[in-house]
C-alpha cells in the first residue's frame, strides 16, 4: 500500500487513513499466492494430528451406534446379511470352483475385502462434504476427514471379523500359519483404498455430479474384482500378437490391487499356501501409484476446499 | 523470511478472489456462463481482499470492523489457513486458536462430555490438556447439569455456551474471534469479554471481528476497518470506530433521504442559552417540517453516537398542521459527555394503526459536544451507551 497519511497521534500509534486510489485493479503476478507442497512435512503435520483423526472417528463410530437399538451389532449383522445373499444366490450355481473350500467361507473373505474398500472409499469421498461446517470453521490438515471416515470403516471391518470366526468354527477348520502375511495384504489394501479416496474427496467437493457417478461405479467395481469369482480367471499367460506373452495377472493387479490381496487372502488364510508374489508387487506398484496421485489430486485442490464447501 | 517471535500476525498485500457466481453449477447455467463471458469479456470473479496489510505485536489485540460482505470475516479465514489467499503474504507465528464458528464442531447426537473432548481436539487442544480443564470449562459455560445430555437437547444458548467455553481456554498464541459474542445472555457476554481480557492480559494476541462496537471498543486496543474489500482506516481502536461510525452515519442519510410525506426544512440542536452544546446543559432542538395535510402525529428525537440505535428517545404526541410549521423540544438535561453525536427524527402516524411515518427514522445533524471525557469502564467491560452521567462521590 502506498504511504499511508498519519491523521492523529495517541496512545496506540497513529490513525492511517490508506490512499486508496493507489491500489491496483490487479495484484502484481510476484505476489500470486502459490500453494507449495511438502511431502515430508505434510505427512509430519498429519501425525502431529492424529489425535484429532481419533477423536473424529470416535465421533462417527459413537455417533454411528448411538441411536440404533441394536447399537454396536450392526457392525457384525451387515457383513453377514450381504454373505447370506451371495451365499444364497451363488452357491447353488457352482460355476465357480473355490478349490474345496466352502463356499460361505470362500466368499466372506472376499466380501470383508470389498466392502472395507468399498465403504472407505463411498463414505470417504463424501467425507469432505459431510464435515462441511469443520471444513469451512477450523483448521487442521485436510487429509483428516477421509482418513477419519477411513478409521471408522477399519474398526467395522475388525469387528466383523467376528463372524468369520465363527464361520471357521462351523465349517471346523482353522487359519493356517500363512495367514501370517495378512497384515501385509492389508497395507496394501489401505494404502490403495486411501489413495483413491483422497481422489474421489477432493473432486467430489468441486463437482457434485460424483457423489451419484461414485456408488454406480463400486457396485460395478464389486464384479470387477475376484469376490465372487477366482483370480484364476485371468489368465496368467496371454498370448499377444508378435510372439510375446504378457502376465495379465500382473497387469490387473496394477490396476487394481484388491485382485492379488483378496487371491492371495484366500490361499494363505484357507488353504496355506505361499504368497503369490508376481501379482502381489504389481499390486504394491499399483497401490503406491494411486496413493502418490490421489495425495497430490488432493492436495492440488486443497486450496479451494473451504470456497467451495 | 526472519521469524517472528511468537504472537505476530503480519499480513502483507493480501489479495482474496471469489467467483462471481458459485450458486448456478447446472449444465445449462454453465453453459449459459461460458456463453456471457466468451462475449462481454467480464471478469467472472469480484475481489473480496484487496491488498490488505496489517500487523500486530505479540499480545496486542485487533479488532476487525466494517459492514457485512466487507471481508473481514474472509480475512480471519486466510489467518487461520481454512482458506488461502490467491495473492500476497500472511504469516502466523505460533499456535494458532481460531473461533470462526462457535457450534460448528458440536456434533448433536454426542452427549456435552464427548462434545467438549471433540471440539477441543478440533481446535487444537490435547486431550489431556482438556481432561485437566474439563471442569473449569463446564463451569464457565454453566453446564454442570446438563453435560451428559445429547447436544441435540440442549438450547442453542447452551450449545452455543458450550462451544466458547472449550475455545475460552484454549490458550494459543493468537486467538482469532469472529462476530461469537452474540453468543447467551447479557450475563454470558460479559464473562466472554472478561475472559478474553484475561486471555490477552496473559500474552495472547488478538485478532477480533464484531459489528458490536462497544465491545470492539472494550476489548482492542487498535482497530481496522475494512469495506468494499479494501483498508479505510487503522489505527487506535476509538478513532477507527468514530471515522466507521461517521460513515455509517452518511450512509443512512443517504438511505433515508427518500420521499416522504414530511419534508424537512431545518434542523438544529443548540444550548438555551445560545452558548455551546455542553454536558448537563438545557438544550432546545427545533425542527422546520412541511406536510401536506393535516393529521395526529407522533414526533421522535433521539441521539445516537454513530449507529440506528440511540442513546435516549424524547416522543411526543401532538396534531400536525398542514403546511410549514415548526417543532420545539426542549431538553432539560444533556447527559452526554464529550464527543460526536447525531440527532434523530421520525414523524409517525397516531393512533399507532396507521403505520406509515409521515418522515422516516432518520439522523438530521450531527454536532459535537463538550463537557468532562467519559469514563472509562473497568478493563473488558462494555458500555452500551456513553451517557454522561454527573456524579459527586464521597468515600469516607
Amino acid at each position: 500500500m502506498s504511504d499511508p497519511i498519519p491523521v492523529e497521534d495517541s496512545g496506540a500509534g497513529a490513525l492511517r487513513v490508506p490512499d486508496l486510489s493507489a491500489i491496483p485493479d490487479e495484484p502484481p503476478d510476484e505476489i500470486l499466492y502459490q500453494h507449495r507442497v511438502n511431502l515430508v512435512e505434510s505427512v509430519k503435520l498429519l501425525w502431529d494430528h492424529r489425535e484429532i483423526i481419533y477423536t473424529l472417528a470416535e465421533r462417527d463410530f459413537r455417533a454411528q451406534y448411538k441411536q440404533a437399538t441394536l447399537g454396536i451389532m450392526w457392525a457384525v449383522l451387515s457383513p453377514v446379511a450381504t454373505l447370506a445373499i451371495f451365499v444364497i444366490v451363488f452357491s447353488r450355481v457352482k460355476a465357480f470352483p473355490h478349490q474345496g473350500i466352502p463356499y460361505a467361507l470362500y466368499a466372506f473373505v472376499g466380501i470383508l475385502c470389498w466392502s472395507f474398500f468399498a465403504s472407505s472409499v463411498g463414505s470417504g469421498g463424501s467425507s469432505l462434504l459431510t464435515n462441511k461446517a469443520l471444513l469451512a470453521k477450523t483448521q487442521f490438515p485436510r487429509e483428516c476427514f477421509p482418513l477419519e471416515t477411513m478409521l471408522v470403516n477399519a474398526l467395522n471391518t475388525v469387528l466383523s471379523w467376528v463372524p468369520l470366526a465363527v464361520l471357521f468354527v462351523i465349517f471346523g477348520r482353522a487359519p493356517k500359519l500363512a495367514t501370517l502375511w495378512v497384515p501385509l495384504f492389508m497395507l496394501i489394501e489401505i494404502a490403495f483404498a486411501a489413495g483413491v479416496m483422497l481422489a474421489f474427496s477432493s473432486l467430489i467437493i468441486q463437482m457434485r455430479d460424483l457423489v451419484q457417478v461414485l456408488p454406480i461405479l463400486l457396485s460395478l467395481g464389486i464384479f470387477m474384482t475376484p469376490v465372487i469369482w477366482p483370480f484364476s480367471y485371468i489368465p496368467s499367460h496371454y498370448h499377444v500378437v508378435g510372439g510375446f506373452y504378457v502376465d495379465l495377472q500382473w497387469v490387473y493387479g496394477f490396476f487394481n490391487p484388491l485382485g492379488p490381496v483378496i487371491s492371495n487372502l484366500r490361499a494363505t488364510m484357507l488353504l496355506g499356501h505361499n504368497p503369490t508374489w508376481g501379482p502381489l508387487i504389481a499390486a504394491m506398484c499399483g497401490c503406491a501409484a494411486y496413493l502418490a496421485l490421489g495425495f497430490r489430486i488432493f492436495k492440488r485442490l486443497e486450496v479451494n476446499f473451504a470456497d467451495v464447501a | 523470511m526472519p521469524t517472528l517471535p511468537d504472537g505476530t500476525i503480519r499480513v502483507d498485500n493480501v489479495w482474496k478472489k471469489f467467483r462471481a457466481d458459485r450458486t448456478k453449477p447446472l449444465f445449462y447455467d454453465q453453459l449459459q456462463r461460458i456463453r456471457k463471458s466468451v462475449r462481454s469479456g467480464a471478469p467472472e470473479y469480484r475481489w473480496v481482499l484487496k491488498d490488505v496489510d496489517l500487523e500486530v505485536e505479540p499480545g496486542g489485540s485487533l479488532a476487525l470492523i466494517g459492514i457485512n460482505g466487507s471481508g473481514k470475516t474472509t480475512l480471519l479465514k486466510i489467518l487461520s489457513k481454512v482458506t488461502y489467499q490467491t495473492a500476497g503474504s500472511v504469516q502466523v507465528q505460533g499456535r494458532i486458536g481460531a473461533l470462526l464458528s462457535v457450534t460448528a464442531g458440536l456434533h448433536p447426537d454426542l452427549t456435552g462430555r464427548e462434545n467438549v473432548f471433540l471440539y477441543g481436539a478440533v481446535l487444537g487442544m490435547g486431550r489431556d490438556n482438556i481432561r485437566k480443564k474439563f471442569d473449569t470449562i463446564v463451569e464457565f459455560a454453566d453446564l454442570t447439569d446438563a453435560i451428559d445430555r445429547q447436544v441435540k437437547f440442549f438450547s442453542t444458548g447452551m450449545q452455543m455456551r458450550l462451544g466458547f467455553a472449550i475455545a475460552a481456554y484454549l490458550e494459543p498464541d493468537v486467538l482469532l474471534v469472529d462476530e461469537v459474542l452474540s453468543v447467551g445472555d447479557a450475563n454470558f457476554q460479559q464473562k466472554c469479554l472478561a475472559r478474553i481480557d484475561e486471555v490477552v492480559r496473559g500474552g495472547t494476541t488478538l485478532l477480533y471481528v464484531s459489528h458490536d462496537l462497544a465491545s470492539v471498543e472494550a476489548a482492542c486496543e487498535k482497530a481496522v476497518w475494512l469495506s468494499d474489500a479494501v483498508v479505510r482506516a487503522s489505527g487506535p481502536s476509538k478513532d477507527v470506530v468514530t471515522m466507521y461510525r461517521t460513515a455509517v452515519e452518511k450512509n443512512a442519510t443517504l438511505l433515508s433521504n427518500k420521499e416522504g410525506a414530511v419534508q424537512v426544512l431545518k434542523a438544529d440542536i443548540r444550548a438555551a442559552d445560545g452558548g455551546q452544546l455542553r454536558s448537563e446543559c438545557e438544550t432546545e432542538v427545533s425542527l422546520t417540517l412541511t406536510a401536506p395535510e393535516g393529521a395526529e402525529a407522533s414526533y421522535y428525537i433521539g441521539i445516537s453516537q454513530g449507529t440506528a440505535f440511540p442513546m435516549f428517545v424524547v416522543s411526543h404526541q401532538a396534531w400536525m398542521p398542514a403546511g410549514e410549521f415548526e417543532v420545539k423540544c426542549r431538553l432539560g438535561y444533556l447527559p452526554l459527555p464529550k464527543g460526536h453525536y447525531s440527532l434523530w427524527v421520525a414523524v409517525t402516524g397516531f393512533p399507532k394503526g396507521q403505520r406509515d411515518a409521515y418522515l422516516q427514522w432518520q439522523p438530521l445533524v450531527s454536532f459535537d459536544a463538550f463537557g468532562p471525557q467519559r469514563r472509562n469502564p473497568p478493563e473488558g467491560v462494555m458500555v452500551l451507551s456513553p451517557i454522561h452521567v454527573g456524579a459527586e462521590w464521597q468515600i469516607s
